[in-house]
This record gives C-alpha cells, structure tokens and sequence, in this order.
C-alpha cells in the first residue's frame, strides 16, 4: 500500500513552498498541529502525517518488529518525504518526534534542510548523572495509566474509530478519538517511546536545528531541553512562555512565531 | 393518605430546594475548576476531603502535579491535547497522589469553556472515585494477560512437542531446544551441551565432558567463558530444575571473568535448564537472557536486579528439558541402529578391500582411507617389522587436518614402555579404551613438546588402540581417534575397530610370509644363476635376468655361457622351468649344474638333451623344463643349436633379423621322445648377432607370443648394427613393462 494511505498524508499550503513536515508525537495524532500548521500554509507546502499505529493511519501495517524501536517510525518518515518527491524538508517533531526526526535526518541528510524540536527528550530515565526526569517506576506507572484507559477500546469499533474514509466525520464524533488506538500498539509505542536513549545520535545532526522549549514541562523539564541544544553542533535554543507539553496546542501564535522567527534567520532558512 | 407519606413530600422539597452551594460542596462527586494551564481555581468539598489536602493548599495548586507520575503523563499527552481538540474528555481514568503516598484511582470527565474567539476560559472537571471498580479493572486484564501468556506458553510448548516428535538427529533435538528455549523466556542466545549417548558408570554428572551440539545468538566470548568452566559451564550446573544466574555481586565474586563477558554484552542472567530423561541427566541447555527483554529499549527493571524468572516459565522450560531428553533417547536408539548398519557395511568393504590387497603397506594405506570418517576422525597404522616399528598409514577425515596426521608419522613412534595407548596396547596385547581425552592425559601420554602440540590441536574426544596380532605374534597397532564433533567412541565402535584389526592382523600376517618367501626365493634363484660370463676372444656377450615384477613369484629361467678350453668353442644354454616359485629355481639351478657337469664330455646340444631325457627320472626331478643348447665355435662361426620345446632364437645379420628354424623335440622331463633330438647346424657370420631368450620377453597377459615374436623382430630391426649390451637393454625397455608376470632370461652374442 502506497506510503500517503498508510500514514493518512494530508497535504496543503503552497505547491511551490519550502516543505515543512510535522510529526506528532505520543498520545494523540496530526490534528495536535490544527493550530500551527495552517500559519504555515501561506508560503510552505504543509505536510502532515500520523504515525503508523495512531490517528488514522493503517492499523494493519503495524508491524511489532519494524516499531520495537524509533528507526521504524523515522523509515517512515524518509519513506514519506520519498514518496513526495520532498527535499530541503523543515522537520518538526514534536517530543518523541523530535527524536525520530534526529534518526531520520541521520539517515537520510540529503532530504531535510531543517529540524525543529518541540520539547524533545533524548532519555526520560534518569541515568547516572543525567537527568531524564523519571524513574523506571515511573515508567511503569505510565504504562499502567494506559491500560486503565484504555479498557474502553472495543475492537468492534476499531475500524470506526480508525477512520473511515467514506465517513470522516463519524470518526470525528467519537469521544477521545484524536487519541484512541489499540491499547497493545498504544502500549508498545509508549514503551518505545519512553525506554529509548537516544543521546548518542545527537552529535550527528547535521542541519540546523531549532529546540522549543515549554515552560512547566511535566515530561521535558528545562534541563533536558538544554542537554540536547547543547549535544545537538550549532542548535538554537528558545524558551517558550507557554506551560505544559503542548505548546502548539495551548500556545499556537507563540510556537508558530518562534519557528517562523528561526526560519527567516540565514542558519535555519538555508540549508547547512 | 397516612400522617408519614403526608410529610415526605414537605421534605423532599425542602431538600430539593436545598442550597446550590451546598449541593456543589457536598456533592457525591468532586469538583474543580482550572485555568488553561492546569491551576486549580475553584473545588468543592469533597474533593478537598478525597485529596487529603485542604482547600488552601489546593487553590492555585497545578491539578497535573496532583496526580501520579503515569497520571501527569496521560493528562499532558493526552487529557490536554483533547480539552483544547474537542473541548471535553470523558471517562478518564487518573490517579490522585495522596500526601500519604497512596493513589486514589478517579475516573474523570471534563469540559473546557471557551470564549467567543474559541480561546479557552476555564476548565471544570468532576471526578468520581473508582476504587474498586479500578481493582477489579485491573484484575480483569491480569487474568487476560495472565490467559494469553499461558496460551503463548502451550502454543510454544504445544509446537516444541511436535517438532521434537519429528527430530531425527541429535543436531535436530538440539536445535529445536535452543530455539523453543529461546522464545519462551525471550533470550537472545541458547546452547545445548550434550553428554555422550553412553556414559561411564559411576561417575558424578557434572565432571562428564559435554559436547556443544547446538547453540545460537552466543558470542564467542561468552561461549569461552562457558567453555572454560568445565566444558559446559559444569561448575554452574547443580542438580535440580531451572536455575537462573543473575549477573551480580556473588557472581562476579565466584567467575569475575564470566560476570565481565555478560556485563560488556548486557547480559543480565544466564538460565540452566537440565536436559533430563527419566531422571537420568542427558545434558543443558543455557539460555542467555538480555539485560532487558526488549532488544535495545531500556529495561524496566534496575539494573542488577534481574527479575526472576516467572514460575510458569520455569515450569515451561523444565517440560521443555524433559521432552527433549525424552527425544534424544529415541533419536539416539535410532542413530545407534543406524550406526550400527553402517558399521557392518564397513567391516563388509573392508574385508573387500583386503581381499583384492596387493602389498602390506599399500593395503594399510586404503584401509586407513576408508576407516576415516566412516569408523574414525583418525586412523593410524604401525607395523612391526624386522627393522623395527614404521608408520605405513596416518589419515585424518579432515583434508585440513591431514599435515597433523603427516606430524605423527614424524613426531611419534610406538616405543615400548611408554603411557601412551598404541604403546599399552603393543606390549598389553590388549585393546586400549580411552574414552575421555583430558589435558592432562595428552601431557602423560605425549612423547615430548612437539608430540604435544600436534595432540592438542586434533582436538580428540576419545581413542582406541587395537593390537594387530596373529598366532600370538605382535605385528603392529591400530589406533583410532574421534573428534569432538564425533564424540567418544562406544563400546560398539571399539569392537568394529577390534573386528578390523582381526581382518588386518590376517592380511597383513599373510602378506608377510609371502615376502619372506619372495625374497627368499630370488635370493636363491640370483645365487644359483652363473655370474657374469668370462670374456671370449671373438665374441661379445651379453646376458641379462629379471625377476618378476609382481608378488613373490621367482622364476626358473636360466641361462649360461661357457667357455670350453680343449677346443676353444663355447657351450650355450637358456632355458625355463615350468612354475614360479622356490622350487622352480631349485630345479633351474640342479639343471644348471647338471648342465656343466655333461660338458666335460663335450657332447653335441642335442646329445646334451637326450643325455638329460635318459637321466631325468634319475635325477629326481619335479619340474619339467624348455632348454635351448648350443656350442658355437669363435674361430669359425661354427654355431650348432639343439631346442628341448623351446623358443627358437633369433639371428640379427647386417641384412636383417629372422628367427632360426630349430625344430623342437619334447621338453626336457616329458615322456621320452621316439627319436633323437634334431640338430641346427650353420654358421653365426662375423657381425651377426644371436639372441636367445625365454618366453617371459616375448609373452604377455595381454598379447599372445605371435604378437611377441613380431614384435621382438622389430625391435631388433630397429637397431641393426646395435652391439649385445645395447641390444639386451632395448629389448628389455621396449618390449616389457614395469609389471612382468614372469621372468626374463636373455643372452646376446656377436661376433667379431
């Protein structure tokens, strides 16, 4: 099945434009960019995508082997911009994205022109003296989390829930539904997610990279943010005002100012 | 109507109209209400009582920062998100962290108000504790995953059991059972270690060798590390079930190095299976399990403190172990029946073999050839002979091994006294079994440093030393060794080995009596020819005699020249008795003899046969014979022939070649004939040569002595003008082979 289909790719913006690419991160899908993407439609070709495994991608191409670790998600990602024909791409990935866009720019340089890291974290597990922010019990706290929400899922409504092309909107009516998936593959991609180390892959960005940093991050406190603007040759590091995770969600005028900021900039717009 | 149903509806509407603050306060559910970003603004009573906390403490509070860590996490990635997407969650399951450390398990439901521009206001929630409800929530889905592990369990083992049905090999059992192993507990490497199908009687299973017959995802560090406790890992092993050892502080006291081996490959624990039939040990299988069971993902689990393994996986890998004990003994009764078969085909090959042998050594040779690998990884031969010991044969299986079999012949010799088998076995006269092979025992048994080195590296599992004996006679050893793939030798194995020493023992006691005799023979028959003839004036002469190229077959040709002083002629004689052995020399040397004593009377050649006719049943004789005499006279070239059944010779002219027409009367020993023997008389011109020679030059296996003749005729065309000596040595070269089955006699005589 073609790549566009089995991660539902929706494109707009400007044909012509620079491609800026947006990878959600985990918990829900693309409709986390619904407030930041559009700012972009203007003068860039948008493209967005779920991940396989969430929002409306093809549950079945969900191969436990493939995404037992982040370079299944960044092939994905390479296969993407591939199959659109895309290059000087601007990458912006969300937490978890932001380090499956560092293994994808890793692997396939010649695609990408640009990397933005919304509240990246290269280790949640605290590690000698790096600090992820958690503890292993905590992870398994998490995982636990998961399993009680997600006793609601039948598998009944799956196909519903996933997205039924002839019915969009039906989809959309359902509770929770930018955020439902299988638990089991829920369950596994917050294990890779969160039991990932992917420190030593830092060094080896070789475009110029933004880092967005919240305030009041719960999952990517501060410290982390500036160990990896600081693992990450020549990145540029910004402070958002906004709290939480999610600050293309609760702060959307913010982020998209502080990447357009970035881009307009001769290190972020050419590439390196 | 009575007074109580008259009054309740008074009450009910004094509680329904009741005070809507009280009712939020008091609710049987909490309430707050937050900003956008999580601050808490607003809470009800119960709530404030469900949290442990009071009020003051929780307004202004972050409600996220009230929640478990697993709970902060859902709400950030997921509660958020959908408040702002969908401006209301439902039915979300989140804890409350209690000062006391406890959870409180609530479901949650939530709206978020918005202004007219859609941007966010304020968010409500209610909350409802759910307890028991979560608990037995979470009970539920145990008991599913606990089903479906079980069910994962009796698939695997379900498929384990069918393919171990199906295994026809050790190799195939043992491979399953690495396999099978692996899956089942999720390690990322296995290997089976085998004892031997036979083991000695009363030793303790863990000091037996075990074989590595299977094993994958083992690096090859780890896996020296294993070999170097004992083998197998035989100092881990301890009777009982499944062990599991942790990589941790008692490890790395007792093996530091094994402990390194696993930290550098972020091992966490090795897990011991015993490999069991019927309660007797049959081997073990180690599975290496990984720091954390999911590749490269980090584990849950603290470092060094590797979880123990879950009893139903314990459980499912101790009927794994007993299933595949159970399998190896019928695969290993199989094997052994089919072992069997092939053992006899080879005592049956050998035995061909041997039957069609020519020489001792070539013999021992082929039969080391076939013994390895059909019987052996090693087959060496020594003989005793009167020289002393030699080393006719050394084979290994592997082509690249042979140049150590090749060192043997050089570094080792059977020398008497010595520890080592083929030694023991020599001066026992008794087989000698070695069936585990140890560093210590290749120190004992090897003759010196090089010896040694050549021992270690055929990297043995087991030996076995045959005497070759015959009539109480030692004449050699035959020893075998196997390779560790092979394993060490069973008691089956040792009497084939046995069986063929017996089969070689006669062959090769056969083959040298039949030497000594050859040898004997034309020792004999080269003292009983004449030596080289005495110079003639007038003549050149030339002789030649070979022996038979095959066996020990001598023959009885003769020849002989010999110069008469009263009237200056020489006397001629070839001449062939019939058979090939002792007595056809003994009978050609009498004749000889004879012959010179006749001469002293100078009687004509064909007096000469008929004086030998007359006496033959006087001189005892057991053989009957073909002589051609002659006398030829120098001076004059006065040649007289008389032929006693035999060959005409041949007379080379300048002019050409062509036989001479003696006519033959009987062989000398037949039935005397009615007639005197005829007479040749003519003259042998100057620079004629005349050849005289026995069957052997002339006929052959595979052409008849027309053929011969002619071709003799030709040869001798071929070098007219040849003188006798030059003459003889073509002949030879060109008309006989390296295999003659008979002898030659051959004389040439020119004169001059």
């Amino acid at each position: 099945m073609s790549v566009v289909a089995r991660n539902r790719v929706r494109i707009s913006g400007a044909p012509q434009g620079r491609p800026m690419l947006f990878a959600h991160g985990f918990g829900c899908d693309q409709a986390m960019w619904r407030h930041v993407a559009p700012a972009f439609e203007t003068d860039h070709r948008v493209v967005l995508f779920d991940h396989v495994g969430s929002g409306g991608s093809d549950l079945s191409a969900y191969d436990p082997v493939r995404y037992g670790s982040l370079r299944g998600y960044a092939d994905d990602v390479v296969e993407i911009c591939r199959e659109l024909d895309l290059t000087d791409v601007v990458l912006v990935g969300h937490s978890v994205s932001a380090m499956i866009g560092v293994l994808a720019v890793r692997a396939a340089p010649e695609l990408f022109g640009a990397l933005v890291m919304v509240g990246p974290s290269p280790r949640y597990v605290d590690d000698g003296d790096y600090t992820g922010g958690f503890s292993r019990a905590d992870i398994a706290g998490l995982l636990d989390s998961l399993d009680a929400n997600h006793l609601g899922w039948s598998a009944a409504m799956a196909p519903v829930i996933m997205g039924n092309p002839g019915q969009p909107e039906l989809a959309e009516e359902l509770t929770n539904s930018f955020c439902r998936t299988d638990p089991d593959i829920a369950r596994q991609f917050a294990r890779v997610t969160f039991l990932s180390d992917n420190r030593a892959d830092l060094a080896g960005v070789a475009v110029p990279t933004l880092v967005l940093q919240c305030s009041e991050d719960a999952i990517a406190p501060e410290v982390v943010g500036r160990y990896v603007h600081a693992q990450v040759p020549g990145s540029t590091f910004v402070q958002l005002a906004a709290t939480g995770h999610c600050p293309h969600l609760s702060a959307p005028d913010e982020t998209v100012a502080a990447i357009r900021g970035w881009l307009s900039v001769p290190a972020g717009r050419t590439r390196a | 109507m009575d007074d109580a149903s008259r009054r309740e509806p008074v009450e009910l509407t004094r509680l329904l109209e009741d005070d809507p603050a009280d009712l939020y306060e008091n609710a049987p559910c909490g309430y707050l209400s937050m900003l956008p970003g999580g601050r808490i603004v607003k809470v009800n009573r119960t709530f404030v009582e469900w949290s442990g906390r009071t009020a003051e403490e929780l307004l202004g509070a972050s409600f996220p920062d009230l929640l478990t860590v697993g709970g902060r996490v859902f709400h950030e990635t997921h509660v958020a998100p959908l408040l702002r997407m969908q401006g209301a969650v439902r039915e979300i399951a989140l804890d409350l962290e209690l000062p006391d450390g406890t959870a409180l398990p609530c479901l949650v439901n939530a709206v978020e108000l918005r202004d007219d521009a859609g941007a966010p206001l304020l968010v409500r929630a209610t909350l409802f504790e759910t307890t028991s409800r979560r608990r037995y929530e979470r009970a539920l889905l145990a008991a599913q995953r606990a089903a479906a592990e079980a069910e994962a369990r009796s698939r695997g083992l379900h498929q384990a059991v069918s393919e171990l049905a199906a295994a026809v090999s050790v190799h195939d059992v043992a491979a399953t059972l690495v396999e099978r192993g692996r899956a089942a507990v999720g390690a990322v490497g296995g290997a089976v270690w085998l004892l031997p199908a036979e083991t000695p009687a009363g030793r303790r299973a863990g000091r037996r060798p075990g074989r590595l017959v299977a094993q994958s995802g083992i690096s090859p560090a780890l896996r020296s590390q294993l070999e170097r406790l004992g083998g197998w890992g035989a100092r881990l092993v301890r009777p009982g079930g499944v062990r599991v050892v942790p990589l941790g502080p008692d490890l790395e006291r007792a093996e530091p190095g094994l402990a390194a081996v696993m930290a550098a490959e972020r091992v966490d624990a090795l897990v011991l299976v015993p490999v069991a039939a019927e309660g007797r040990p049959r081997g073990l299988l180690l599975l290496v399990r990984p720091a954390d069971g999911d590749g490269e993902l980090i584990s849950l689990t603290e470092p060094g403190t590797a979880a123990d393994l879950a009893a139903a996986d314990a459980e499912l890998l101790r009927t794994l172990g007993r299933q595949a004990g159970q399998a190896l003994e019928r695969v290993w009764l199989y094997e052994e029946t089919a072992r069997q078969a092939a053992r006899s085909a080879f005592l049956l090959d050998a035995a061909r073999l041997m039957a069609a042998a020519a020489g001792v050594t070539e013999t021992v040779e082929r039969l080391a050839v076939l013994a390895v690998p059909r019987l052996a990884d090693l087959c060496v031969i020594d003989l005793l002979t009167e020289h002393g010991w030699t080393r006719p044969a050394a084979r290994h299986a592997d082509p690249a091994r042979q140049h150590l079999a090749d060192r043997l012949r050089e570094v080792h010799l059977p020398t008497s006294g010595g520890a080592h088998p083929s030694v023991q076995a020599a001066d026992s006269g008794r087989t000698v079994w070695v069936r585990e092979v140890s560093e210590g025992w290749m120190t004992r048994i090897a003759q010196d440093e090089r010896h040694l080195a050549v021992v270690r590296e055929l990297e043995l599992a087991g030996l076995v030393a045959v005497p070759l004996m015959a009539e109480g006679r030692l004449m050699g050893v035959l020893t075998l060794g196997a390779g560790r793939q092979r394993g060490s030798f069973t008691a089956a194995d040792v009497e084939v080995a046995e069986q063929l020493a017996l089969q070689v023992s006669q062959v090769v006691d056969k083959a040298q009596r039949l030497e000594l005799e050859t040898r004997t023979s034309h020792t004999l028959q080269a003292n009983l020819l004449p030596p080289a003839p005495p110079p003639v004036p007038g003549l050149q002469v030339a002789v030649r005699y070979v022996a038979a190229s095959q066996g020990a077959d001598v023959g009885g040709d003769f020849y002989d020249v010999v110069p008469l002083p009263a009237d200056g002629t020489v006397a001629l004689a070839v001449g062939d008795v019939v058979g090939h052995d002792i007595t056809a020399a003994a009978v050609m040397g009498q004749l000889r003899s004879v012959h010179r004593v006749l001469l002293a009377d100078r009687p004509s050649p064909s007096a000469i046969i008929d004086r030998f006719q007359a006496g033959w049943a006087l001189l005892g004789l057991q053989r009957m014979a073909t002589a051609l005499f002659g006398s030829l006279d120098p001076a004059t070239g006065q040649l007289r022939l008389s032929s006693a059944g035999h060959l005409s010779p041949l007379l080379v002219t300048a002019e050409g070649a062509e036989y001479l027409d003696v006519r033959p009367s009987r062989m000398l020993g037949a039935p005397p004939a009615p007639a005197p023997a005829a007479e040749w008389a003519g003259v042998l011109p100057v620079g004629a040569t005349l050849v005289l020679f026995t069957d052997g030059l002339v006929e052959s296996r595979s052409a008849d002595i027309d053929e011969g003749l002619a071709a003799l005729r030709a040869v001798a065309l071929a070098h007219l003008g040849a003188g006798p000596d030059e003459l003889c040595d073509r002949l030879l070269s060109e008309l006989t082979g390296s295999h003659r089955a008979d002898d030659v006699a051959l004389l040439a005589l020119a004169r001059v």
